[in-house]
């Protein structure tokens, strides 16, 4: 529903710009779905005056106008028989824009025209085509026209929740809005004279269908005048997207954007037998409604009939054949409430939406009928003149008693936390009309005004007073604690996960060490495990320190389970190790350790077991780094005892060591009397977290063109690594090479000693085009020239 | 002309109902009918005609074509047919015979009922704590309201590193951390390891317990009550309740010792229980106000309550594990069962 801003301050006293009350109105639940300021497009049209008139020398009809626009003379074709020397009139400009048209300079039969001299309907005032826009003699030359004739307005167009038919006029969001902000609302005020003549006299009224029609109201006016509305009505419908049609139609909209409850006003002369029916459709009965469709009815449909045809699908739509006119002298006023199901099926039905079918289907109230057919004839006799019959015809069968719901601010307390007292709480529901009729302890007695039909619990108030208090007041109770390491307990599980689904088996082992286990790894003496937390009362010397590394009990499971026979075997283990120097108590870090052993997978008839090795082991740890976010990381040749000199790595992640992994080395696995090749790995967890948060990956668009695959393939001495070779072949075209990957590595006694020879494949694309071969056949050129200037490869 | 496209016909007709693979078939289309053949060479001719006899020229060598065409369509069908009969009867399978395994790896039988432990509690706005194995007495003793002269801090029973430095012996030293950082509310469980001076068959010296402890206004002994039945219905099963038995722990006041329902015998009586039908859990209660005020929190204001229930316990009972010292004995046979 649109309503515009001038309309609303018309019953409530607002001073906020546009921005705050759509706020107010947001959080006050009615959503206002978009904003628009009226006037804005008349913004370039401007007052002129024709100082000069003379007739077109090609054309009758057309005459050459001289038109002051308050700067300058310009030359206007004008084609309207009412424009006249010394009239004010509306005038575009070239470049001026009337809806969509854009004003241009044109020639017309060979004279120029200069701008447009404007009719009422091509500025959107009215429908009146009949000439020029002729403005009072006093209109200031060259100002605006818009705010001159104060068109300058608000819209807001309002989302109207279901369950809320009394905000379908601007009085009732007025209403929200003055209990919302405290400020008076103000009623239009009715006061209405009739004449001598009764309405009996005239007029009969006949509901035969009370089960859909829940009240009729008629009255009547003789000796109306039908004209065109005046200047403050035109533009209070425009603002709310409403056409002008004629004082009596108008002021029929113009009640109902009030109200929210449409009426109609029928041609009394038109009426036969001197009736209005509220009856049942025959089948086939047919009407020829306003929008100029002819509709054919059914039986259940329910019409307004005079005493031979029908003249309105009842809610719905008005007939043509009764519909005011500019002849029309005596009127009949409708104001009805009709069933709201029956009226959303005949308009579902019938393909028929109107501004009444969208309010009657909202189930509105049967009182407001009578007030909105007292307004609406005030306003007739007031800009349509004639006289008012004695009475009303009203059909009211079943007025409903006033609902009264009581409320305890108890209850209100405990739903919403909201510690009022009764005097505010009474204040909230006062301010939306509810009465209080009765006050005990704890129990409030409102009487529900009628136009809300929507409060009928306890719960129904409670909803309306926070709605007024605010949802965003209500006072929050910080409960969250935050006292969690997510990352760190997330992560725990992550890397147990992964190990388990690799094939690794979790051992949990007593925190307790033999200080000989360090001798055994031989770690050195100045080493930080050797900072270890003694224990003054140990259950035996074998017990006597807290571990500052997992592998000892590791390896005393490998044992136990060897000699159980179980030899292949992957275990882990992720817990706590400790420190103790200075620190009062003792530093606790997180390790997590790992063993492999035998073959790298179980027994399959179909291929050859395969031992572990050294890049089984590096692969599982790439795994966990990549799983913790790290990817930029460095392996370097680890100078721990325990490896196999050259078979130990240590993992280096900004400069700090974060882990280490190879080959157990075979002197030290025999002093644990094992014979197997043993590869571990251990990684401190806390460092990695301590180094790195976490990170969530960003999207990055996915390439559109298709990239190129090549292989290359070269012997090469074995001084140089992987990783520096790889990063000769990326450095010479970053963009294009996306990928380099080892392929293959071939040592023999073919290649002479202290060379191999490695396959890549790489992977080129671009983000902007496709890669012709000749581009790739290039860049291959100028990969292979520096690898032979920086490590003096030989192709293959 | 005529003669010469049917010769062309014929000769393509035969060559290619000789060849039995997709390649060579490849090798006569382009022979036959690609841009170099003699089919198209032929149709250059078109241009030295005479124009009227060009269109049924063109005509001709199309149809011939197409007769091409589908002579080579029909013997692809045929050779794919055929190689896919080759492929049935080559690819035997012994449904039988067993598929690539990814070997099983497992969790501790320990870390899965932990797991399930938090995940219970986290479902129920819990906050997991951490805190130090090593720990001073302040934490341990003092902070619980433990008395100087209480037994519990014979060295018999506690792992000493230094006078004041000891292994912790109950997880509830993360309680009074927490107390110490946070303000209420709080809700927490505290999983870890403690640290006992014995070692049987019945205890280990070092073991895993999980400890809650929330503090708010208006905790109550029956929300202690509640909270513990709904994680032992959802640990173990619907039928599972608690009862107390009035107790003494320092740090509680009421104290209670938690029995549960055998989840054996589900009551009835079984070597597990005893006969009893009851099984001990752990310890529970209110927490005294002493502990409160020592860390000033406003006793007044705020209630609260703690239990403490044993993690390695709950596993041998879930997965029926006979002995305590098979937890810590990692055998592959045995981590492999879970
Ligand atoms: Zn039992």
């Amino acid at each position: 529903m649109r309503i515009s801003y001038n309309w609303l301050k018309q019953y409530i006293d607002i001073n906020l710009n546009s921005k705050e009350l759509e706020e107010k109105l947001t959080f006050s639940g009615i959503e206002v779905e978009s904003i628009e300021k009226i006037g804005e497009e008349l913004k370039h049209i401007i007052i002129g005056k024709i100082v000069e008139k003379t007739s077109h020398p090609q054309a009758d009809k057309l005459s050459i106008c001289r038109v002051d626009d308050g700067t300058d003379i310009k030359q206007v074709i004008c084609g309207a028989p009412n424009c006249a020397k010394n009239q004010k009139i509306a005038f575009a400009p070239v470049g001026s824009k009337l809806g969509e048209f854009k004003i241009k300079k044109v020639k017309l039969r060979g004279e120029e025209s200069y701008g447009m001299i404007c009719s009422e309907q091509e500025l959107g005032i009215s429908d009146n085509h009949d000439g020029i826009m002729i403005l009072p003699d006093d209109a200031p030359l060259g100002k605006g026209l818009a705010s001159y004739l104060n068109l300058e307005d608000t819209s807001f167009e309002l989302e109207i929740t279901p369950n809320r038919p009394d905000l379908l006029g601007i009085i009732g969001v007025a209403r929200d809005l003055s209990a919302l902000l405290k400020l008076p609302l103000n009623l239009p005020k009715i006061s209405l004279k009739s004449g001598k003549k009764k309405i009996e006299e005239a007029l009969a009224l006949e509901n035969e269908a009370s089960e859909l029609c829940s009240r009729y109201v008629a009255r009547m006016i003789e000796g109306v005048t039908i004209c065109e509305s005046p200047a403050w009505l035109k533009k209070r419908l425009l603002a709310v997207g409403l056409r002008p049609i004629n004082n009596v139609v108008d002021i029929t909209n113009f009640v109902m954007m009030e109200y929210g409850h449409p009426l109609h006003a029928f041609d009394y002369q038109n009426l036969d037998g001197k009736k209005i029916i509220v009856r049942r459709a025959k089948n086939e009965e047919k009407i020829p409604a306003l929008d100029e469709e002819t509709y054919t009815l059914e039986q259940p449909d329910l019409i307004i009939a005079d005493a031979s045809k029908p003249i309105a699908i009842a809610g719905i739509i008005g007939g043509v054949n009764s519909h005011i006119t500019s002849q029309t002298t005596d009127i009949v006023l409708e104001a009805a409430n009709f069933n709201y199901a029956n009226i959303r099926r005949i308009s579902r039905k019938l393909k028929i939406s109107t501004d009444s079918s969208y309010r009657f289907e909202r189930n509105l109230s049967d009182e407001t009928a009578e007030i909105i057919s007292k307004r609406a004839a005030q306003l007739i006799l007031e800009i349509a003149g004639g006289t008012l019959l004695q009475g009303t015809l009203d059909s009211f069968p079943n007025p409903q008693k006033t609902n009264i719901v009581t409320l305890r601010p108890s209850r209100v307390e405990k739903l919403l936390t909201i510690k009022e007292d009764d005097k505010t709480l009474i204040s909230y529901l006062e301010g939306l009309e509810l009465r209080l009729q009765k006050q005990e302890k704890d129990k409030l007695y409102f009487e529900i005004p009628f136009f809300r039909k929507d409060l009928t619990r306890e719960i129904d108030l409670i909803e309306e007073i926070i709605r007024l208090h605010g949802y965003n007041n209500v006072e929050t109770f910080h409960k969250s604690q935050n006292i969690m390491n997510k990352r760190s307990f997330y992560a725990r599980r992550k890397l147990q996960d992964i190990l388990v689904s690799s094939g690794f088996s979790e051992v949990i082992n007593w925190s307790f060490a033999d200080p000989k286990d360090l001798d055994s790894l031989n770690i050195p003496e100045s080493d930080e495990r050797r900072n270890v937390a003694k224990i003054k009362n140990p259950l035996g010397n074998d017990f006597a320190i807290m571990r500052s590394t997992l592998l000892p009990g590791i390896f005393k499971n490998t044992i136990l389970n060897i000699y159980h026979g179980q030899k292949e075997l992957k275990l882990f283990e992720l817990n706590k190790v400790f420190f103790r120097k200075d620190e009062k108590l003792a530093t606790e870090k997180y390790n997590l350790t790992g063993l492999l052993t035998g073959n790298l997978n179980p027994i399959f008839w179909k291929e050859k077991p395969k031992e572990i090795d050294f890049y089984d082991v590096k692969g599982i740890v790439e795994e966990l780094l990549t799983s913790l976010d790290l990817v930029d990381v460095d392996y370097v040749t680890s100078k721990e005892n325990y490896f196999q000199p050259g078979s130990g790595a240590n993992i280096i992640f900004r400069k700090n060591c974060i882990g280490n992994f190879g080959k157990l080395d075979p002197k030290i696995a025999q002093t644990y009397s094992l014979e197997q090749t043993i590869f571990i790995f251990e990684l401190s967890i806390d460092d990695i977290f301590s180094l790195q948060e976490k990170r969530y990956p960003t999207y990055k668009s996915i390439a559109k063109f298709p990239p190129v695959l090549r292989d290359l393939s070269f012997v090469i001495s074995k001084e140089f690594m992987l990783k520096d070779i790889k990063n000769i072949i990326f450095k010479t075209n970053p963009k294009i090479i996306k990928n380099v990957v080892l392929f293959d590595e071939f040592i023999s006694n073919k290649i002479k000693e202290g060379y191999r020879s490695l396959t890549f494949s790489l992977v080129f694309s671009s983000e902007t085009k496709t890669l012709t071969d000749e581009f790739i056949n290039n860049l291959l050129k100028t990969i292979i020239a520096n690898l032979e200037k920086s490590c003096n490869i030989e192709m293959r | 002309m005529k003669e010469e496209l049917n010769k062309i016909l014929e000769s393509a007709k035969s060559e290619i109902n000789k060849t039995g693979s997709i390649h060579e078939l490849q090798q006569l289309k382009s022979r036959f009918i690609g841009k170099k053949s003699g089919l198209m060479s032929f149709m250059k001719q078109i241009s030295s005609l005479p124009k009227e006899e060009r269109p049924a020229f063109g005509q001709l060598v199309n149809e011939t074509k197409q007769k091409i065409t589908n002579i080579i369509l029909n013997c692809e069908a045929e050779i794919k047919e055929s190689d896919y009969k080759k492929t049935l009867k080559s690819e035997f399978i012994d449904l039988t015979m067993p598929g690539r395994k990814h070997e099983k790896g497992s969790l501790h039988p320990i870390t899965l009922v932990w797991r399930e432990i938090e995940d219970i509690f986290l479902s129920m706005g819990f906050d997991v704590a951490e805190g130090p194995d090593v720990e001073d007495e302040f934490h341990n003793f003092d902070a619980l309201n433990t008395p100087p002269d209480h037994p519990a801090r014979n060295l018999s029973d506690t792992f000493y590193i230094e006078n004041d430095v000891l292994l912790r012996a109950q997880t509830s030293t993360v309680q009074v951390r927490v107390m110490e950082k946070h303000k209420p509310p709080i809700k927490i469980i505290s999983p870890g390891r403690c640290y006992r001076n014995e070692n049987d068959a019945s205890h280990s010296p070092a073991f895993h317990q999980v400890e809650a402890l929330v503090v708010d206004e208006g905790v109550t002994f029956a929300d202690l009550r509640d909270i513990l039945n709904i994680f032992l219905k959802k640990m173990f099963s619907e039928n599972i309740s608690s009862r107390f038995r009035p107790h003494f722990f320092p740090f509680t006041e009421p104290s209670a010792e938690i029995d549960i329902i055998c989840v054996n015998c589900l009551g009835k009586g079984c070597n597990i229980c005893k006969g009893s039908g009851w099984l001990e859990m752990g310890g529970a209660g209110m927490v005294d106000p002493n502990v409160f005020d020592m860390l000033e929190i406003d006793s007044e204001k705020y209630t609260g309550y703690a239990f403490g229930l044993g993690i390695d316990r709950i596993a041998m009972l879930k997965f029926k594990i006979p002995d305590m010292r098979m937890l810590f004995a990692n055998d592959v046979r045995f981590l492999k069962q879970f």
